[in-house]
């Protein structure tokens, strides 16, 4: 069996490097067929990201292309110059290829350890290449393999559960626990910078609707509006909008802040105590940080969130190890399973070397026994069968036993020549 | 089923407490189940134990003040079991089963095991009596444990904390209406135990009510608390936010509490130990 990955990611090729070798969709597309044109025996997968282009070969049968065959690929495509190309790639091979492969789909090998959209990634490489029909059996269970690795590291750590973005932090770690839903809440965005637009994200993927833009550039709230389905309002409009606004994100550039407690204090008396959740994204701030001592109010600055940014980044890392031990476990029985395939033909001959002197002696026992009904010969049958299989329990998992610690040779080449297998078997 | 004791099912529930608890200190994903089966175990040897006394005492439980309490437990365990199922990350359980396991407590420790004196013209009301005023009790405690809840998650808000890992709570505003919805509930519930308490006492004392009984003088009390924090979580906005609410519940449960102490330690028509001890021999012989 061979196994390879050749390509390159931010931990070895800066983005001038991986920026030419990236394929969008149809070009990857259209690689798995030239590659399938140029290598129609070997499998293959094309992963390709912002962070990293990798390209997941097999072969079951004979070599897989080496390293220069695959930069030399990869070049060709992009017009660009092999050797420039090569020396930014790494090669893995077998076991290190199945481990990088696992390691990548639970994402402990991408930039932000634990980020999640990476296993998506890697099932839309591998639907991809299905779709192509460029993989087989070795792929498929390598890519399978580590869809269910993804899913045990999810399930048995937390390395995905801790938001390090900013605005996830703020929508998952503090605003989901002040608001049971978004739907039904009126969300206030003062200013229209870039954070504000990626909170809006986060806010709109938990439902919330239609936000209020305000901003002192009215173009520019009518353009963040525009793209979020809201309404911009005129920047006099601040206070009424506070009072009924249920969250609000600020990231104006004013100089000192715009709310100040005393214009809170008006403010507060048209809200009849509803709980604001204020996301103050804005240096200098633009709430004066006394507004957060007032009841029911939510008050977070961009310490705040990166604080809890940072300590979830940490807690990420605590689970690293668990992650790792369950990527090694996997690919430990990845590697038993793929051993103990390949004893399958051997078995089989086996099962049908054994299967010729059944015959032979059953036939020899019906001439002497004429008078056996039908019912009686299907029950002799049916005990020869028992007793072959029961014959062959034990070889068979022998050969499991073994494959679970290398490639049972030694067992393999005493079966050949005890029972006169085929050497090809 | 006559083998099984308070041991068995107060045993089973301090298991599936000390799981919740282990939340803080590993994760599993096969907790929950364990969990869920340690508190349906208990479940199980707790209402064969409520039904084995049920056929074999004189007097339904919710006349006696000991059962009373075991119902009310049962009660909040199948609360919990379904907060545990509906809602598998909360940590719902570290705030309920305590409670259970406290009136368990006080069931075995300190509650009468004998019925209340009764009519037998009085059995529909004093059950309807009995069924009020235990709903409104687990009511009350549920409103005790969101409330407890949202001040936990208020704090850790205000103080920029993270969520607690395997700890998680609800969101303010799920709490909120919880502790207004346990409120308006039991108000209704004291009222119809108040309304069935006074028809009972009539019938008991030849038309004349008990008005001086302390423990009713207590319930009293906490029916006027809990109209007027309805009303006031009702019709006055400011006090809608869920801190005040969070309040209101907490005070309530101290109304439960007084209320509750005085029916244990007061010898009235509602038992307690004092009574029970001060029964005269001739019947004890008749419990016999």
């Amino acid at each position: 069996m061979r196994l390879r990955v050749v390509g390159c990611s931010h931990h070895n090729a800066p983005i001038e490097i991986r920026e030419p070798l990236a394929f969008d969709r149809q070009q990857a597309r259209d690689a798995i067929d030239a590659w399938r044109t140029r290598y129609s025996d070997v499998e293959a997968v094309l992963l390709s990201t912002c962070n990293r282009v990798e390209l997941y070969l097999a072969a079951e049968s004979g070599e897989v292309p080496c390293k220069n065959a695959v930069a030399a690929f990869l070049a060709d495509f992009h017009d660009l110059c092999p050797d420039e190309t090569r020396e930014h790639l790494v090669d893995l091979t077998d076991r290190d290829a199945i481990v990088h492969l696992f390691r990548v789909a639970c994402s402990l090998d991408s930039m932000v350890v634990g980020e999640p959209q990476i296993l998506a990634q890697v099932k839309q490489a591998y639907e991809a290449a299905v779709e192509r029909d460029s993989v087989g059996t070795l792929l498929h269970e390598a890519f399978q393999g580590a869809i269910r690795v993804a899913r045990r590291v999810d399930s048995e750590t937390d390395i995905h559960r801790h938001h390090v973005s900013v605005p996830s932090v703020a929508v998952a770690d503090f605003g989901k626990r002040i608001f049971q839903r978004f739907d039904d809440k009126k969300v206030l965005v003062i200013g229209a910078g870039e954070m504000a637009d990626q909170t809006l994200r986060y806010l709109q993927h938990e439902g919330s609707r239609e936000p209020a833009v305000l901003n002192r550039n009215p173009s520019k709230a009518e353009e963040l509006a525009r793209r979020w389905q809201g309404k911009a309002l005129a920047w006099d409009r601040l206070d009424e909008a506070l009072a009924a606004a249920d969250v609000v994100v600020s990231t104006t550039g004013a100089n000192e802040p715009i709310v100040t407690l005393a214009r809170f204090h008006e403010i507060e008396k048209t809200r009849r105590s509803r709980p604001l959740f204020i996301l103050d994204l804005a240096v200098p701030r633009d709430f004066e940080p006394a507004i957060g001592d007032r009841p029911d109010v939510y008050l977070y600055c961009i310490d705040n969130l990166e604080a809890a940014c940072e300590r979830n980044l940490l807690a990420r890392w605590r689970h690293l190890p668990a992650a790792e031990r369950i990527v090694q476990q996997e690919a430990d029985d990845y590697f038993a399973d793929a051993r103990h395939r390949a004893t399958g033909p051997m078995i089989e001959s086996l099962r049908r070397g054994w299967q010729a002197p059944k015959q032979a002696e059953l036939e020899r026992l019906y001439k002497k026994l004429p008078q056996l009904d039908d019912q009686s010969r299907q029950e002799i049958d049916q005990a020869f069968d028992r007793l072959l299989n029961k014959l062959l329990h034990g070889p068979m998992e022998s050969l499991r036993r073994e494959a679970r610690h290398g490639i049972p040779s030694a067992l393999t080449d005493a079966l050949v020549k005890l029972f006169h297998l085929k050497e090809k078997d | 089923m006559s083998g099984v004791t308070t041991i068995c099912f107060a045993g089973s529930y301090a298991v599936a407490l000390l799981l919740e608890l282990s939340r803080l200190v590993f994760r599993s994903g096969a907790r929950r189940v364990v969990m869920i089966g340690f508190a349906a175990a208990g479940l199980v040897a707790h209402s064969a134990f409520l039904y084995y006394r049920a056929v074999n005492r004189p007097g339904s439980p919710l006349s006696i003040q000991q059962e009373w309490y075991l119902l009310a437990a049962w009660l909040l365990v199948i609360v919990y079991l379904y907060l545990a199922a509906c809602h598998p990350r909360q940590a719902f359980g570290v705030f309920l089963l305590p409670l259970v396991l406290a009136l368990v407590g006080v069931a075995t420790f300190a509650a009468a095991p004998e019925p209340f004196p009764r009519a037998a013209a009085s059995r529909v009301w004093g059950a309807v009596h009995g069924t009020s005023i235990l709903l409104a009790t687990v009511v009350v405690l549920f409103g005790l444990v969101t409330g407890l809840m949202y001040l936990a998650q208020a704090q850790r808000l205000k103080k920029k904390r993270p969520p607690l890992r395997g700890l998680a709570l609800p969101s303010l505003e799920w709490l909120s209406l919880a502790n207004g919805h346990a409120i308006t509930l039991s108000v209704v519930l004291v009222a119809v135990g108040l309304f069935s308490g006074s028809i009972l006492s009539g019938l008991s004392h030849g038309g004349r009510m008990s008005a001086n009984d302390p423990v009713v003088l207590g319930t009293l009390a906490m029916f006027f608390w809990l109209l007027a924090a309805a009303a006031v979580n009702r019709f006055y906005r400011p006090a809608q936010t869920g801190r005040k609410v969070a309040y209101l519940t907490l005070v309530s449960f101290v109304f439960l509490a007084v209320a509750l102490g005085l029916a244990l330690g007061l010898g009235t028509s509602h038992g307690g130990w004092n009574q029970w001890r001060q029964r005269p021999p001739a019947m004890e012989g008749e419990r016999r």
